[in-house]
């Protein structure tokens, strides 16, 4: 399973951001290989508009199994993101990647 | 640190001046964020003192190099915002009515022209009346206010507040439900929705709760001017029951506010009756709601 978290940082102690648009990074671990990667995201954080829509356009060619992020995509990038098949968890703010990788995998996060 | 972020919906509701007293009442635990860029408003009641003050670009607009310009005028023919016109001869670019589209500089033939990062207003760091420090901006005629520059002005209060080791930073929020309110609110511990018994206060109260559903966060709502019409005001309340938003608390309509804003002071600082009382109610009950 892939799992993408919206993160301040690049690696398993960074903090979760909260925003999902304007995220600093797409952190990605993949579970099968065990790898953790990263996706810098300051080019969507510059646009003056549409932070939300194109951070789901980067998303969607990732194509992760579950999304794992702060208070959540808004409306546009929501309806966006229906069109893949991925699970969105929310409210992993104030969480490193770790904490919240390891409560996604108790089932103590938010799902939406 | 927990951030607070107010937001109205609606216009003249009493945001800004709510906003500001609960500044005063934070005092040096609250580091302030003005993104009500369009209409920033809060520096008049906190006295700030510019102390940095740094430009923000955002966007593009048109730069033509006089000295290579064959005034071919293909410019002038494919401009869709009649932004460029002719002034002693020369090519010019109406920066306000520029939106920095490109295609000028795409069929320029000598490419002489071409689209720079447009300067939008300043933003700033600023000590305030409260002894804390608040971060603002204005923006140049014609800017509008962006996602972008609320992210930059929010995450420059969060770090202010981090390395001061503050409790809170408490948001003055964009109006309406567009880019920057979604920027204003994401990352937010709590949300104070300000209202006003009136028909278009409570739609835009209900338009913007959808927002701050959709991003799950904690909300509560202070009903302003509550007595000028009870049947409305009841309404609204029954509008929070049935979405599990806390009732902070409503304010009577009370002309103080006026006299405190021509003064240039808050309500807390203005008033010593009920409002001030209401108010610091208000904000002991919102501290706690944000902690636990």
């Amino acid at each position: 399973m892939k799992i993408a978290f919206t993160s301040e940082g690049t690696s398993w102690d960074s903090l979760i951001d909260p925003r999902f648009g304007r995220t600093e990074n797409i952190v990605l671990y993949n579970e099968e290989s065990k790898e953790l990667t990263s996706v810098d995201n300051s080019a969507v954080k510059n646009d003056a508009h549409g932070a939300g829509t194109a951070t789901a356009q980067k998303i969607f060619e990732l194509k992760p199994d579950v999304l794992i992020t702060g208070n959540g995509p808004g409306e546009n990038a929501a309806k966006a993101l229906k069109h893949i098949n991925m699970r969105i968890f929310v409210d992993a703010h104030n969480l490193t990647v770790q904490q919240a990788y390891n409560n996604f995998k108790s089932g103590n996060l938010k799902e939406v | 640190m927990k951030e607070i972020v107010v937001i109205s919906g609606k216009g003249g509701t009493g945001k800004t001046s709510i906003t500001a007293s609960f500044a005063v009442l934070g005092s040096v635990d609250v580091v302030v964020a003005d993104c009500d860029v369009d209409a920033a408003d809060m520096h008049l009641l906190m006295q700030p003192d510019y102390d940095f003050a740094e430009d923000f670009y955002s966007g593009e607009v048109a730069y033509i190099d006089q000295n290579n310009c064959i005034s071919c005028g293909k410019c002038v023919d494919v401009c869709r915002f009649d932004a460029i016109s002719v002034k002693n001869k020369l090519f010019v670019v109406d920066p306000i009515s520029c939106e920095g589209c490109g295609y000028c500089a795409r069929v320029c033939p000598t490419k002489t022209i071409v689209n720079k990062n447009r300067l939008a207003g300043k933003w700033y760091i600023s000590n305030i009346k409260t002894g804390s420090i608040m971060v603002h901006a204005r923006l140049g005629i014609g800017a509008d206010n962006s996602g972008k520059l609320v992210a930059k002005v929010k995450n420059e209060a969060k770090e202010i507040a981090m390395e001061g080791r503050k409790g809170f930073i408490l948001v003055d929020g964009s109006p309406g439900i567009g880019c920057p309110v979604v920027s204003s609110l994401s990352g937010a511990n709590f949300v104070v929705l300000v209202t006003e018994p009136s028909v278009s206060g409570l739609h835009d109260l209900k338009r913007v709760y959808e927002l701050v559903k959709k991003i799950n966060i904690k909300a509560g709502c202070i009903i302003n001017k509550a007595d000028v019409n009870p049947e409305k005001c009841a309404e609204i309340v029954q509008f929070l029951i049935e979405n599990d938003i806390v009732h902070l608390t409503d304010l009577p309509y009370d002309e103080n506010f006026t006299r405190a804003m021509v003064l240039g002071q808050t309500m807390v600082e203005y008033d010593h009756g009920i409002l001030k009382e209401l108010l610091t109610e208000s904000w002991e009950k919102i501290k706690q709601l944000v902690i636990n």
